[in-house]
């Protein structure tokens, strides 16, 4: 094992090659931060190595003056043991109590919260992780190395239901027990963690950043964080009415290892209408949104709110269940895929505001994206291919939740269906209830959202029967490349693999994924560091207002 | 190709004179309410003592006479904007208001018949012909009609079919014209397109179908359902009434909203709940025909045998075709039972949901309107002369009570209609609706909302045309009470 | 008079009995109570697994036995696990030493459970919901009851004349209107800043906010009621009511004014004045009065829709979530308060019809 001496900027052998890559062209900005700081190379090393001064290239962030109160809208959903959290709002609400390892930034780097530094060995398979020192929980204990072990072990336990962390723990899990692997996870001292895959694996540090990942004290893994409020974080909540609002408030009894600017932040929830958003918006009733969508974009800027973009692989995925026939037929998945032009699902889903997709749900933005033949759109042909299955008569029931871009680009989807010659029918279930098995419908639509790399999602989504796994695709050819290209650190090497994996899912028609998302938030004049995120992580730490 | 302008070619010289028109009429309303505020009155017609009459007018007189005119010029516009649209040549010339009234031809023609025919013979035509007396009903009777015959003629009227989807049309004013590419098609969108790129206005005709296909069918099941209860209840009192009244009104207290949302959980569905009270519910209209002809004739035997036969088995077929699905494995198995062959037709899930809850909600008030009526008219003289004939209770609540007490129930049946509309909205508007994609007008004007304020061209017309409806029931009934009550 | 009332709240309770054993059960039919395991526990249990979490967790009696739980005539379960021996129970809260739990805890006691979606005690939340939802509905009876009896005392007081047709007309459209109609046009007309009349008038300079009136009464229940947060809600859940009582106030009058003792005080010399106020008015407002108590569970459903509509979330609002979530317990709490609320304007009604009408009288 090779650990490079940390200095300042110390860089990674791998790293330095993205950066000859990203001189050369072949790679972008975004592409080049992701993939470098994924391996451990400080945002500040990584543009330094492109030759970039990290205060004019990064998006810099303000310092608020203190103090102040901020009102978000986002839903309000009861919050449970973090690693079961599946949404991202649960995350937003408890960050201001449980905080991170590591975070993505908007700019694709990621940075350290918790952790002061990581680095990797040369083939990605071990990682060392140093704690950053001075940080104590608000119950007084201080923050060490035991508490990352203990979190990393909760996170591999694939025994407790709806864990998702366990999935994005990769090989760390053991098969066999479900549990975290012997010696997978080493205290080398009080302030530093060891971490030891099998084979390499490039997507921990992803992994760890993602919203599920909150750190809990030790001796709480499992619990809600709302029924003991004990964390990091510099806020503690002080009303959580689901569906209502909930409250944070500065902890004024704990000293915070970082800044935080805001007294108190409010998150409104005015349920899932972006109707109703707008309504409250031009009622005064709060500073930010969580996320416009739609042709709100254009209306939140009209009434002269400050408008953030970014470009993301978030998306909007309209699959079948393989486990439901007629889905388990290859032709009828065939011919769904040859029906829909993604383009029409782009302009009536989300009104153009993102880029067309090709069925494979890896982004063009992801470092191994592999660009495959365009996808064909032939009416006639699916139907023929319908036909041959003896399906032209099944009734397909397409089911979505009752929103704005999700039911419209559903909707879009039948009609194209429609104009095939299939026989849709269209189910439209309320946000509240749609949840409750969304893995299960036999055809639907789900929003997903955006992760740094393409392995992150088909291993997240597409796996045979792992938790999230919606389409009920099971293939162990599938399994086993992506088991292949989870050990490649190199992104141009995992590549090839990656274009068979991408082709995979085009032939076998796992789901229609017709477009890339662009996320937008708008926030009044004088609301500061409230950028969007591609994951629509707000930071409560960082917010501010303007005096 | 230009989009079409709301008046086309006629719209330079009929919209100043509307605009006149209302002009005037605001400025007669405002006069008149000044010089009203201020103590004149409007004249009288004095006799003279030559036993001739003369009529003093007053300035109040003048204002209303404005007023009167401005409302007939008002009209007159309206009309040459329909015989414009019928008449001119393009469709460019004919501008949308134009097109859509040439559109709607079929349904001037049915419009103008019915009526022509209607006035000609009011005199033979009972409390129907006696509608034609009242203004009121009048005009809420045209507004009725038009809704039926526009459905009636629905596949002739509407320009474009209800869920065809052109993607470029998504949210269009009204009057844009078609991508190019697209032939074959009515080159406009009259009222423009919605979020999906649907045309607004054969949606907003489609919708009527949809709404008038269920509204006034589930009424009538309704009040079969109140009637067959509420004659014995009234008729016979004791316990039978108390009985059905505490269940009436059990029914009553429960409150409309919570009982589409326990209706529609899938979970509940899947119990097969709907389906029960489905078949409750719909073997009244069975009863009451099967009732209605056994006291008739039940000294005829063999007519009634067959009258009989008749109902039981068409009604049987169709009862037991309603309430089962042998094709849906969900259902609990008694559903199930009726064999394929003879189950002449399923309804959708969700229509039946809606078609039940409505149903429900709407009977226990029928039953006691019923019930109320009864208790006056058996008081009757003809109740106890029939009785004294030797008649069964059957027969002189069937024969002899019912058809006395057509008077409010039918106005109370215009009325429900009415109401059932907005219950249906209602149900569409918290998305329970008939299906996420039926261009009823509660779900359309529920997707409309959501971008009301950069397109309010969706969500007006289904919301206009609903209130007209509403509006033309409720006008309808009015007139009818008028006109029955002066007997 | 109090037999009456006695035998009246008998057959109330008999009906509240009624209902809320409708709703228990409708709640919990089997296929609710499945779904109930599996968001609480997982989503993915065998039927084996699902049952034995329901038992485990008091829904595996018989129907009736539970409905009495809840109720609170009959004891709470109560169920040791046989691996560690822990008592847990209906009337066991958490951390409560299963010794000192009360043996009944229901509706009677005043439990009315514990809502799985919010995660909170049910009458917290009731009861919070219920406040902010009376205020929504006092304001809309204080606007829509006058507005509705000065209509149709003014339209049915001269029946047959302009003023009456007029009024009349305008009453029956306004019953054609329903909420989600004139919510949706009052917002477009009075609380875009994009359309409507806001952005002419901040044009001119007549208005400093943004907007005329706010298209959201979420600020109505932190900062309380003010003009420009509510008018729209009380406007529309007004306007639908108000028709029908105004109509049924017309129909009250004119018959009132026709009768023999109002042509006895015209003879008389009375002014018409004087006619309609002190004989008129009091005989004419006894039918309205029943209409307006019943009228009470017809706002139930525009108050549904216009929380809805304007976010405000008070009782209505609940309904829809608790319905929608399949909360059962908060459902079911729900559901009392709407039944409770029919069944005592329905008394009220009936009281205050004896009370009001002179000819009756009862022994």
């Amino acid at each position: 094992m090779t650990i490079h001496p940390r200095t300042h900027l110390a860089t990674h052998p791998v790293a330095e090659m993205y950066a000859d890559e990203y001189k050369a062209g072949k790679l972008s900005r975004r592409e080049f931060m992701t993939r470098s700081t994924a391996l451990g190379v400080s945002a500040a090393a990584a543009y330094s190595l492109i030759g970039l001064a990290p205060s004019t290239a990064q998006a810099q962030m303000a310092t608020p003056p203190m103090g102040g109160s901020l009102r978000i809208q986002m839903e309000v959903r009861a919050l449970k043991d973090p690693r079961t959290f599946d949404w991202s709002q649960m995350a937003n609400v408890s960050r201001g109590i449980l905080e991170y390892l590591v975070e993505s930034r908007a700019d694709g780097s990621f940075n350290g919260v918790l952790l002061e530094s990581w680095e990797a060995n040369e083939d990605a398979s071990q990682y060392i992780l140093r704690v950053r020192p001075g940080i104590t929980f608000n119950n007084g204990d201080p923050f060490t190395a035991e508490d990352v072990a203990a979190n990393f072990i909760g996170w591999c336990d694939s025994t407790v239901e709806g864990n998702s962390m366990a999935a994005r723990m990769g090989a760390l899990v053991d098969p066999d027990t479900g549990v975290a692997r012997e010696g997978a996870i080493e205290v080398i001292d009080d302030m530093t963690v060891q971490i030891t895959y099998p084979a390499s694996d490039i997507t921990l540090v992803a992994g760890i950043a993602d919203y599920p990942a909150a750190v809990q004290h030790r001796d709480l893994i499992g619990t809600n964080p709302l029924d003991h409020g004990i964390g990091t974080g510099a806020y503690r909540v002080t009303d959580y009415e689901v569906g209502v609002s909930a409250r944070l408030e500065k902890n004024t009894d704990h000293t915070y290892w970082g800044e935080a600017y805001l007294d108190e932040i409010v998150f409104i929830d005015l349920g899932q209408d972006p109707a109703a958003w707008f309504a409250g918006a031009e009622a005064g009733e709060f500073d930010m949104t969580y996320e416009t969508v739609g042709e709100f974009v254009d209306l939140f800027s009209a009434i002269g709110w400050t408008q953030s973009e970014v470009v993301t692989a978030a998306t909007v995925v309209i699959r079948p269940n393989q486990n439901n026939a007629p889905y388990d037929d290859v032709r009828v998945r065939r011919a769904i895929a040859l029906a829909v032009d993604p383009q029409v699902c782009l302009d009536l889903g989300i009104n153009g505001q993102g880029v067309t997709a090709e069925n494979h749900h890896v982004a063009p933005i992801h470092p191994e994206y592999a660009e495959l033949p365009p996808i064909t759109v032939d009416k006639e042909a699916a139907a023929a291919l319908l036909a041959e299955a003896g399906q032209s008569d099944f009734v397909f029931e397409i089911t979505s939740i009752d929103d704005d871009y999700r039911r419209n680009t559903t909707d879009a989807v039948a009609a194209q269906l429609r104009d095939a010659g299939f026989n849709v029918e269209r189910t439209v279930i309320p946000g509240s209830t749609f949840w409750n098995d969304w893995t299960t419908y036999s055809f639907s639509s789900t929003n997903w959202n955006h992760r740094e790399l393409g392995v992150i999602i088909l291993n997240l989504a597409y796996r045979s029967g792992v938790a999230w796994n919606e389409s009920g695709f099971a293939n162990a050819e599938f399994d086993a490349l992506l088991d292949q290209a989870n050990g490649i650190a190199d992104a141009d090497a995992r590549r090839e693999i990656m274009a068979r994996l991408q082709s995979i899912m085009q032939e076998e028609g796992v789901t229609l994924q017709p477009y890339w998302r662009s996320l937008f938030r708008h926030y009044r004049d004088g609301v500061i560091n409230a950028d969007m995120h591609p994951k629509f992580e707000i930071n409560v730490h960082y917010l501010g207002v303007a005096a | 190709m230009e989009p079409l302008t709301w008046s086309g070619a006629l719209g330079a010289f009929l919209n100043p004179l509307m605009l006149a028109a209302v002009a005037v009429f605001i400025l007669g309303f405002f006069a008149n309410l000044a010089l009203t505020l201020a103590g004149q009155r409007a004249g009288e017609i004095v006799v003279n003592p030559d036993n001739t009459l003369t009529e003093i007018k007053t300035p109040v007189d003048y204002a209303l006479n404005a007023m009167r005119y401005a409302v007939l010029l008002f009209v007159v516009c309206c009309l040459g904007y329909i015989i414009g649209g019928i008449a001119l040549p393009t469709l460019e010339a004919k501008g949308i208001i134009g097109a859509m009234a040439a559109r709607l031809t079929p349904v001037w023609i049915a419009l103008v018949v019915t009526f022509a025919l209607s006035i000609t013979f009011k005199r033979r035509l009972g409390l129907y012909g006696k509608l034609f007396d009242s203004p009121i009903g009048m005009i809420g009777f045209g507004l009725v009609m038009f809704w039926i015959f526009s459905s009636v003629f629905a596949g002739m009227v509407a320009t474009h079919g209800p869920i065809d989807v052109i993607s470029q049309m998504r949210n269009e004013v009204p009057g844009s014209p078609l991508p190019t590419g697209e032939d074959g098609l009515y080159p406009y969108y009259l009222l423009g397109g919605d979020n999906l790129g649907r045309d607004v206005f054969s949606r907003m005709i489609f919708g009527g179908q949809e709404v008038l296909k269920i509204t006034p069918v589930a009424t009538l099941f309704a009040f079969m359902v109140g009637i067959t209860l509420g004659l014995p209840a009234g008729y016979f009192g004791g316990k039978l009434d108390t009985l059905l009244t505490f269940i009436a009104n059990l029914a009553l207290a429960f409150p409309v909203i919570l009982l589409f949302f326990l209706l529609v959980t899938p979970e509940i569905v899947a119990a097969g709940v709907p389906q029960y009270m489905s078949m409750v519910l719909f073997i009244f209209p069975i009863l009451f025909f099967a009732v209605l002809f056994n006291s008739r004739f039940s000294i005829q035997p063999m007519k009634r045998n067959i009258l009989l036969a008749l109902v039981l088995s068409i009604g049987g077929i169709g009862y037991m075709s309603l309430i089962s699905d042998a094709s849906d494995p969900d259902l609990p198995l008694i559903f199930r039972l009726w064999p394929e062959w003879l189950d002449l037709f399923d309804i959708q899930g969700n229509i039946l949901i809606v078609f039940v809850s409505v149903v429900f909600v709407n009977s226990p008030t029928v039953f006691r309107i019923v019930r109320g009526l009864v208790l006056d008219i058996k008081t009757r003289d003809y109740v106890a002369a029939s009785t004294t004939r030797g008649e069964g209770p059957w027969y002189i609540m069937l024969w002899e009570i019912l058809p006395n007490a057509r008077g409010p129930l039918i106005v109370d049946f215009c009325l429900r209609i009415g109401y059932t509309t907005i219950l249906l909205g209602t149900l569409g508007f918290f998305g329970l609706g008939v299906s996420p994609e039926s261009p009823d007008w509660g779900s359309t004007i529920n997707e409309g909302r959501r971008l009301l304020t950069i397109y309010p061209h969706p969500a007006l017309p289904p919301a206009l045309a609903l209130m007209s409806l509403v509006l033309g029931l409720n006008l309808l009934a009015d007139g009818l009470r008028e006109e029955s009550l002066k007997d | 008079m109090g037999q009456f009332i006695l035998r009246r709240a008998g057959v109330m309770l008999l009906t509240a009995l009624c209902l809320t054993f409708v709703v228990f059960f409708l709640t919990n039919l089997f296929p609710n109570l499945e779904k109930l395991a599996k968001t609480q526990g997982n989503a993915r249990m065998t039927d084996a697994e699902v049952v034995s979490w329901l038992d485990r967790n008091g829904y595996g009696g018989p129907m009736i036995v539970r409905y009495g739980e809840w109720l609170g005539v009959a004891p709470g379960w109560t169920r040791e696990d046989p691996e560690t021996g822990r008592i847990t129970g209906r009337c066991i809260d958490q951390g409560m030493d299963p010794a000192e739990a009360p043996r009944f805890c229901g509706l009677l006691q005043g439990d009315l459970g514990y809502s799985t979606v919010s995660d909170a005690e049910v009458s917290e939340i009731i009861g919070g919901r219920l406040q902010l939802t009376l205020i929504l509905m006092a304001w809309a009876f204080g606007v829509m009851v006058p507005a509705a009896l000065i209509i149709g005392v003014l339209a049915g007081m001269r029946e047959g004349s302009r003023t009456d047709r007029s009024l009349s007309t305008l009453a029956i459209a306004s019953t054609a209107t329903p909420e989600y109609v004139s919510g949706v046009i009052f917002i477009v007309l009075l609380a875009s800043s994009t359309a409507g009349l806001s952005p002419i008038l901040a044009e001119w300079g007549w208005i400093d906010s943004r907007t005329l009136f706010l298209g959201s009464a979420r600020s109505a229940m932190e900062e309380g009621v003010t003009f420009w947060n509510f008018t729209l809600p009380v406007m529309t859940i007004a306007l639908y009511g108000m028709g029908y009582i105004a109509r049924m106030t017309r129909a009250s009058m004119a018959e009132v004014m026709t009768a023999q003792y109002i042509r006895t005080a015209r003879l008389k010399g009375q002014s018409f004045r004087n006619i309609v106020l002190k004989h008129a008015l009091r005989n004419a407002l006894i039918a309205p009065f029943t209409v307006i108590m019943l009228q009470f569970p017809w706002l139930l459903t525009g108050v549904v829709i216009v929380e809805t509509l304007f976010n405000y979330n008070g009782f209505g609002w609940t309904l829809v979530q608790a319905a929608s979530n399949n909360d059962i317990e908060l459902l079911l709490a729900c559901s009392i308060v709407a039944v409770f609320v029919v069944l005592v304007t329905q008394l009220i009604s009936d009281i205050g019809y004896v009370f009001l009408n002179p000819r009756i009288r009862l022994a």
